[in-house]
């Protein structure tokens, strides 16, 4: 009996230690299912395809269409601010209407509008690199290039030539998104305008200029921006009359689904890349600094699979 | 005598029990979402999910990258991963549970059943008791199961200032199709 008993005890002990031999492989297998995942890349780090200058490592996804308005006010102080221009919302500095148009995922054409110089552009964005969840690549890498005409006439000589009208911008954009929260671009640039803009005498018509920018989330929608240019210009950084100055601009953004809203102040008067890197004559100690919108909107251009036609906000 | 005899009896009937396989998984269980909002109804779908299933013991487990889940539109993908479900801090959802009825997946049939256990969404942890239902023919088991999630009992928040939202409310479906688990896979 007493055997009997042992060997019960025995048994019982074999089952339980089987049951949780069995609990530690269920968990085991599904550890193993788990592990064949690969490393994400990271998403949105930005918000939008622009800050307030600065194109972001984000391109417009494939058959999306973000239609972009931007917009630069008068100086809010110095000579032309203070109230009688309700400081400077009264004038515009530049107005630039934007559409971007995703080919891929990763490859997006961008064609646009400015009032400064009336510069029509045309452009891509194509992102090369993708920064990985894990690590394995800590930032993404996006390739800009951007072609501008500057169609008005002129009662001088210069555009006689026609190839003076045009205007290069080439663009490496790194970026890092540190946490949820903190995202961080580097952009060198490169710069030429076949005709030197400003047209003063010793003006070059090459340059290469750097870009910083940073976003950093207060809530999931809401966010600060800050973005910096210079030019690596030595007639620029030596001429004084006129005098050049840095582009500064500080704001934030608002994100309300389709939409991204960026509101800043800014001494750069003007929104394209070969206008506000060429030609920044305003500086934020002489007041010279203006309200500036972004509205971006994205517009979803894909062939539709929902069943129900309902009007789509997205 | 006696004793041995039904020592004999527990012992076959446990090796019996061994030589069927307890254990079955699902490597790309479908698992959708839908949310009825006011403007447009918002869809998703992985079929990444993963599931182990314990017949002998009724213990089921699911896992699913929210990363996996596919948007019809690219925007609401983005905004689900990064404004709702927050997936790069909380990378997966899961759950962790016992069927309770332990259906006998050998017999063809269709059995109801109810997991009790652990849905974890977003980080936050909630005890449910979800009904489903497993399938059993020829050998092929399949769960399917559908039910309700509550953004707010998993603090996803659904901001006021936004002009598209999900409901407060999200369906889930689920369907896993089980193969029996060979612990060394001859390829």
């Amino acid at each position: 009996m007493k055997k009997v008993c042992i060997a019960l005890v025995l048994l019982f002990a074999g089952q339980t230690l089987r049951a949780q031999t069995d609990t530690s492989s269920a968990d085991a297998v599904m550890s193993s299912l788990t592990a064949e995942e690969k490393p994400e890349d990271v998403i949105a780090s930005f918000k939008a395809t622009r800050l307030i200058f600065s194109q972001t490592t984000e391109t417009v996804k494939k058959h999306n269409l973000n239609f972009l308005v931007t917009h630069r006010f008068g100086d809010i102080a110095g000579s032309e601010g203070g109230g009688s221009t309700l400081f400077g919302l009264d004038n515009s500095s530049d107005i630039f209407i934007g559409f971007e148009y995703g080919l891929t995922d990763n490859l997006d054409l961008q064609f646009g509008r400015s009032k400064y110089e009336q510069l029509i552009e045309a452009g891509f964005k194509y992102a090369v690199l993708h920064q990985k969840a894990d690590g394995s690549m800590p930032f993404s890498l996006a390739l800009a290039g951007k072609m501008g005409l500057k169609p008005y006439s002129v009662n001088t000589d210069v555009f006689d030539d026609y190839t003076n009208r045009i205007n290069y911008m080439a663009q490496a954009i790194i970026a890092r998104k540190f946490s949820s929260k903190l995202s961080v671009l580097i952009s060198p640039t490169f710069v030429r305008n076949n005709l030197p803009f400003p047209f003063i005498d010793g003006n070059e018509k090459d340059y290469v200029a750097i870009s910083a920018a940073a976003r950093y989330k207060i809530t999931k929608r809401f966010g600060l921006v800050v973005d910096y240019a210079h030019p690596f210009s030595s007639f620029r950084n030596n001429s004084t009359n006129p005098k050049f100055y840095d582009p500064l601009g500080v704001g934030f953004e608002v994100e309300t689904g389709g939409h991204v809203f960026t509101l800043n102040f800014s001494n750069a008067k003007a929104i394209s890349e070969m206008n506000y890197l060429s030609d920044t004559e305003s500086s934020w100690g002489k007041g010279q600094y203006r309200l500036g919108f972004t509205i971006s909107r994205m517009f979803d251009l894909g062939p539709k699979h929902n069943k129900n036609k309902k009007q789509s906000n997205y | 005598m006696k004793h041995l005899l039904i020592l004999l009896a527990l012992t076959s009937s446990l090796l019996g029990q061994q030589a069927t396989p307890a254990l079955y998984v699902s490597k790309n269980a479908a698992i959708t979402l839908y949310s009825n909002a006011p403007m447009e109804d918002i869809e998703g779908a992985s079929t990444d999910g993963k599931s182990v299933y314990n017949a002998s013991t009724g213990e089921l487990a699911f896992n699913v990258a929210i990363r996996s889940f596919k948007f019809q539109k690219s925007l609401m993908q983005e905004h689900f991963n990064e404004n709702y479900m927050e997936s790069d801090k909380y990378p997966q959802a899961s759950f962790k549970g016992t069927i309770a009825e332990k259906p006998d997946v050998t017999v063809n049939g269709s059995y109801p059943v109810t997991a009790t256990g652990v849905l974890e969404v977003h980080g936050v942890k909630q005890q449910r008791t979800i009904k489903g239902k497993i399938n059993v023919n020829n050998g092929k088991v399949t769960m399917t199961s559908e039910f309700m999630v509550k953004c707010a009992d998993h603090k996803i928040e659904i901001p006021k200032l936004v002009f598209q939202k999900i409901a407060e409310t999200l369906k889930i479906t689920v369907t896993a199709n089980y193969t029996a688990y060979n612990k060394n896979p001859t390829k």
